[in-house]
């Protein structure tokens, strides 16, 4: 700079001017950058749902009228899995068998968020048809990250792998990821006991009302036996 | 044993199923689809039988104990006939003319003792309704040559004074019960007790058989499946981290930025049109 005294204010003034403008910038990309890792990521997948839903599953009928022993139905062997693994994401959760919540008829996530739920209602691990439910916790106020934390990450050709009590697996490959507001879920797509075989995990995701302690919305994620 | 009063049932012909006509007052009305779905319940002791629907043999040596069908029926009337396997149609043991099958309904044609030890041919309606997620019905139908009884579960009356073509139902949480019938009033057990798995989802028709003088009472179930419903949601979070949308304190940040921005853009011009004059 080869300005005299005299020039010594307009100087002050246009580095003032600079460090404003250079510090505007700098809080504008901070802002715009937390924008963006704040975007949801689109919903992906869902025709394909709709097509799991309704095509047919394999029917077994031959020809003649069925007969069948009027013995009492007696309990069966239950299809848990007992774990579950998504390598794209890092986690590996023990599945717990649940059922419904008799006060909330809501699907009773098991409470511990490192914990998933499989929905032992609906099809079991080795189904042929219908939607192999597993539900887990986001998070939760009490303790942190739920181990479905980043399922909204997943995305079309990411893998799940199930493990059976006996060591058996069954991989899944994602084809579907969608976000619905929980007043608008089409659950009975979801919870369908036929139709293709299909995976489905849900836990919760959107905005947060902190005023009730929930989430708006649904993050639901469908994957096809590979 | 229970031959004989079949034979006296050839001979009284087609008097039991007049129930049949009263059966589309049970179903519901113009969506109903035309086709209904019959299940035929063998609940006669030790005879099996041909069952005939219009003459035509549908299902051979039919075991009592058993549950056959569910055949797809359009709406209409049909001749049904019970004979003994191989025997000709007008040997029949049971007959029933001009049956009316309602459209759009799940129908359960119960071949079993009456009240007064003759074979009879009772329809019933099922109830297919949905049931609640995590629920399970059972229904009762007391379908023998027996007396008025109850419907213990676990100890404790739930269907109580049921008759002889009666059926009593109660939706309940899915799991296993242990359920016995007794004298109506009494703790005289005539029948199990039983243990029923309920699966979720399903409706599980228990029907009480046989003879109580003979000593033959036993029961047939059948069970209809795809009648669960979702539960109502799914909670997954109360935690609020991974809301994702930007909190306020963002929002002041990029507003201070883009001020800070403005005015150093706004000075910077201002100044510049007099720093080329001092050089």
């Amino acid at each position: 700079m080869t300005g005299g005294p005299d020039s010594g204010a307009p100087h002050r003034d246009r580095g003032r001017a600079a460090l404003a403008l250079a510090t505007g910038v700098v809080l504008l990309s901070l802002f715009g950058i937390a924008a963006c890792r704040a975007r949801t990521a689109p919903d992906v997948g869902g025709p394909t749902v709709s097509a799991l839903q309704s095509a047919p599953a394999p029917t077994t009928t031959g020809p003649g009228v069925p007969v069948s022993d009027g013995r009492p139905p007696a309990a069966g062997v239950p299809d848990s899995p007992s774990s579950l693994r998504i390598p794209a994401l890092g986690i590996t959760a023990t599945v717990t068998a649940v059922g419904v919540n008799a006060a909330t008829g809501e699907l009773d996530v098991p409470p511990s968020v490192d914990r998933v739920g499989w929905y032992r209602y609906g099809p079991g691990m080795t189904a042929d048809a219908g939607s192999i439910v597993i539900a887990g916790h986001v998070d939760s106020a009490e303790q942190g990250p739920g181990a479905f934390f980043r399922l909204g990450k997943l995305r079309p050709g990411d893998s799940v792998t199930l493990t059976g009590p006996r060591g058996g697996t069954r991989t899944f490959e994602v084809v579907a990821r969608e976000r619905y507001a929980k007043t608008a879920v089409p659950l009975d797509r979801y919870f369908a006991r036929d139709g293709r075989p299909r995976l489905t995990l849900i836990t919760c995701g959107g905005p947060f009302d902190r005023r009730i302690g929930h989430y708006r919305d649904n993050v639901v994620v469908t994957a096809t036996p590979g | 044993m229970p031959i004989l009063p079949l034979r006296r049932a050839a001979a009284a012909g087609a008097v039991a199923l007049t129930a049949f006509a009263g059966l589309s007052a049970f179903t519901t009305g113009p969506a109903a689809a035309a086709s209904s779905r019959v299940s035929v319940v063998h609940g006669i002791p030790g005879q099996p039988v041909d069952v005939y629907v219009n003459g035509k043999k549908t299902v051979p040596g039919f075991q009592p104990g058993k549950v056959a069908g569910p055949l797809a029926l359009e709406e209409g009337s049909y001749d049904i006939a019970l004979t003994k396997p191989g025997d000709d149609l007008d040997q029949a043991l049971l007959t029933v003319e001009d049956a009316k099958v309602p459209g759009g309904a799940d129908i359960s044609l119960v071949a079993h003792l009456g009240a007064d030890g003759k074979p009879v041919l009772t329809p019933f309606v099922n109830d297919t309704a949905k049931v609640g997620a995590g629920q399970a019905r059972l229904a009762v139908r007391h379908t023998a040559a027996a007396p008025a009884v109850d419907v213990r579960a676990g100890g404790k009356p739930v269907f109580e004074d049921l008759t002889n073509p009666k059926e009593a139902k109660a939706d309940l949480p899915a799991g296993d019960v242990t359920a016995d019938v007794v004298l109506a009033g009494t703790d005289t057990v005539v029948l199990g007790p039983t243990d029923l798995s309920l699966k979720e989802g399903t409706a599980t028709i228990v029907y009480a058989i046989g003879s109580a003088d003979d000593k033959t009472l036993d029961v047939v179930a059948q069970t209809i499946s795809g009648l669960h419903s979702a539960p109502g949601g799914v909670p997954g979070g109360s935690g609020g981290l991974a809301d994702r949308g930007l909190s306020l304190p963002w929002y002041a940040l990029g507003g201070t930025g883009l001020v800070l921005l403005i005015a150093g853009l706004v000075r910077l011009r201002t100044g510049r049109p007099a720093a080329p004059a001092r050089r």
